[in-house]
């Protein structure tokens, strides 16, 4: 499929018009140069600096890196749904060319949930505990697209049957509800108002693995039959690989690698990739070797200057401990973050010299 | 990149039984409310472990992997002496340990067999610094000899966790530390003791992947050097592979299956075991067809307070049907078979000693039918 194709796929099935201000020609979403700060004291948490992705129509993009990479903030900073100390302090975020950034507060909110949704981690925290799941499902449909209680709890049933959820079950509060079930609802109220963009920020982490591989399997083929356009952030690389087209590797706040999950997975470029990669076991080729990752991710109120994974980085060089690694895309649609891959160079992965050490030893 | 979990290396002896498990059985009484009481209406049990017999040698690293509700943390409470269990034995060296509720007898028993939880931020005390967290099991159980033969212990103790130089990290609290500093900490109490065997309880679920190896590593190195045994529970079959000698997998508080870690793997003999790997996440992109080799079982674990009959996972399976032994699935509970080389199976169709029969249908799991690609 064409991006061109997806783009008709996924608009052509909205129900209701763009917003007024629309580029019908734009791209979905493009995010440019998006900086997050968060206030600590008087200290500034550097947590998303300088991040850029887009996000075509039908395309499910994967945002992946340990705790503190920034891959919520980042989620969160595109409808500015961030904790009271932290501000958006630079970049763009288009959605069908409307910058969302340069809106209010009030004009923004008619682009929560009905145009971009979320799919909490911890459904338990996400639901009202002491409203019926159907009801909460109903209600952005009244609130944000105006439709009749009865009309909206019809579609709320059905939505719940599309997710593999009995509709009788709407009835139940959420703590009636197993862990698995409870995700599906909060699925099936994500895609309550029909949104171009859903993000499912660690959608099954809580999960067992049966019913991880349940729900990864649901969004698959929900994104087969609607031509959801999705952005899925985890910590668990090896989740993405079947569910994602492209991935998105962020280290301490900024983009390492992003590309085609093929060709990053198969030939990653970037060291902190590599290491990442090599830290995954693999039953089905397997692989049991893990490698590990020297030290820490760096305190964010003090970022290093240069890369911010020199530190760790064993094939790190004098330019990287001074100089931010500029971004280079390559022929095969993958960008690197690295000054191994300097503009103008072929992208050749190159292989690591071994890491001394890593064992039984502490970076500090 | 260096630092393979599995290291070129002397092969680690394995020795004589260490722990056994004899038809351990643990079911805890459903409390009912005000309205069951006056209702009469009888109160249920939870069969979280429902007889088991496991066997533990000294020297290896055995892994009880199992979803949540299969009673595997039970069963290490057990073997921790944490929890109570209603019917079955359980036995140290020999020796029947399953009375022994208090007293010199426990105080030993405890040295010999510690535990490391999952979450090390709940685990330690914020309020107390490493040196003192480390050094209370030797308090309680009156160890140590002199004060300074208890700190050099205890300095130990820290230092063979990776935590160097011991003597910087003994006066830190922990929010001084990360998550794996943490995990190492924990790790360093359990081993102030000395004990025989470590019952770890998902000890690497909460940390990131460049950490999790790490605090792999660290254990295989202690069980070299310190003559460890590890019981290792987790839900992640990915790690149990990569760390384990042989694996158990448990389902609804029974061993569905059991082996080397790689037969298990790679040659799963129990419908259960097998869906678990077909399902397993792969960081390379998917091949053409892989999904179609994928089991995705429907439903959930049922509850184990209504337990199926017969084999407790016949509702799910996706082989009862087919292969035309259905009847007896349902009615009739199988036993763990051994099928030599040391593998065993709770399943009818592994009695023969085959490979089990290929899944024909794909098992409409998400409730979408037959939109799937």
């Amino acid at each position: 499929m064409t991006a061109l194709e997806g783009r008709a796929v996924a608009r052509g099935r909205r129900q209701w018009p763009l917003p007024k201000q629309a580029d019908p020609d734009a791209p979905l979403l493009v995010v440019e140069g998006l900086t997050t700060h968060f206030r600590l004291g008087r200290q500034t948490v550097h947590a998303v600096d300088d991040v850029s992705f887009t996000l075509n129509d039908g395309e499910a993009l994967g945002i992946a890196g340990e705790s503190g990479c920034g891959k919520t903030t980042t989620a969160l900073s595109l409808l500015r749904l961030l904790p009271s100390n932290a501000e958006v302090v630079a970049g763009s975020v288009r959605l069908f060319g409307i910058d969302l950034l340069t809106k209010s507060d009030n004009a923004l909110r008619r682009y929560r949930w009905r145009e971009i949704s979320i799919i909490f981690q911890g459904a338990m925290n996400a639901l009202n505990p002491v409203r019926r799941v159907g009801d909460q499902i109903a209600e952005p449909m009244m609130e944000r697209q105006g439709l009749a209680k009865g009309a909206a709890a019809r579609r709320a049933g059905e939505l719940l049957e599309l997710v593999g959820v009995p509709r009788a079950r709407g009835r139940a509060y959420p703590h009636e509800l197993s862990g698995g079930m409870r995700q599906r609802a909060m699925i099936a109220m994500a895609l309550a108002c029909d949104p171009a963009v859903i993000i499912g920020d660690e959608p099954t982490t809580a999960l067992d693995v049966m019913v991880q591989a349940q729900i990864l399997e649901l969004l698959e083929d929900l994104r087969s039959t609607l031509g959801l356009s999705l952005i899925l952030i985890t910590h668990d690389l090896s989740v993405l690989a079947e569910t994602c087209d492209r991935v998105m590797i962020m280290y301490a706040g900024r983009v390492a690698e992003e590309g085609p999950v093929g060709r990053v997975y198969r030939a990653p470029r970037h060291p902190y990739t590599q290491m990442l990669l090599a830290a995954f076991p693999d039953v089905h080729s397997g692989r049991r070797d893990l490698g590990t990752i020297p030290g820490m991710p760096p305190d964010l109120r003090t970022p290093p200057p240069g890369c911010r994974f020199h530190p760790r980085c064993p094939a790190a060089m004098e330019v990287c401990r001074t100089e931010v690694p500029p971004e280079v895309t390559f022929g095969d649609r993958v960008r690197v973050a690295c000054h191994l891959y300097p503009p103008g160079s072929d992208g050749t992965p190159r292989s690591l010299p071994p890491v001394r050490g890593a064992g039984a030893e502490v970076g500090q | 990149m260096s630092g393979t979990v599995r290291e070129a290396g002397a092969p680690v002896p394995v020795g004589g039984e260490l722990i056994r498990l004899e038809g351990l059985q643990v079911h805890f009484p459903i409390r009912g409310g005000f309205g069951d009481l006056i209702r009469r209406r009888p109160g249920g049990v939870v069969r979280a472990v429902d007889g088991i017999n496991l066997t533990i040698r000294r020297g290896e690293v055995l892994s009880l992997v199992g979803e949540s509700g299969s009673g595997k943390t039970t069963t290490g409470r057990v073997i921790v002496k944490l929890t109570r269990p209603t019917g079955g034995r359980l036995l140290l060296e020999g020796a029947d340990v399953t009375d022994v509720w208090g007293g010199d007898r426990l105080r030993a028993y405890r040295r010999r067999v510690q535990l490391i939880f999952q979450d090390p931020y709940e685990t330690l005390n914020p309020k107390q610094t490493i040196h003192d967290f480390v050094a209370e099991p030797l308090e309680v159980q009156g160890l140590g000899g002199s004060p300074a033969e208890r700190e050099r212990r205890v300095l130990d103790a820290i230092d063979t966790a990776g935590l160097r130089p011991a003597s910087d990290f003994a006066f830190r609290y922990p929010h001084e530390l990360s998550g794996g500093q943490r995990q190492r900490v924990v790790i360093a109490g359990a081993l102030v003791l000395d004990p025989k065997i470590v019952v770890a309880d998902e000890p690497v679920s909460m940390l990131d992947v460049s950490i999790r190896t790490e605090i792999l590593n660290l254990m295989l190195d202690l069980r070299r050097g310190r003559d460890l045994t590890y019981l290792f529970i987790t839900h992640d079959l990915s790690v149990a592979w990569v760390i384990a000698d042989r694996i158990a997998v448990m389902y609804l508080g029974r061993i569905m299956e059991m082996g080397a870690a790689d037969e298990v793997i790679n040659d799963p003999r129990h419908p259960y075991t097998r869906a678990l790997v077909s399902v397993m996440p792969t960081p390379e992109p998917p091949q053409p067809g892989h999904r179609a080799r994928r089991v995705i079982l429907a439903g959930e674990t049922p509850d184990a307070a209504h337990v199926p009959t017969g084999c407790r996972f016949h509702p799910r399976c996706p082989l009862a049907e087919q292969a035309g032994i259905m009847e007896r699935c349902r009615t009739e509970e199988p036993p763990l078979i051994e099928l030599g080389g040391g593998r065993a199976s709770a399943c009818w169709l592994a009695e023969s000693g085959k490979p089990l029969p290929a899944v024909e249908r794909r098992i409409g799991a998400t409730g979408l039918g037959a939109t799937a690609g």
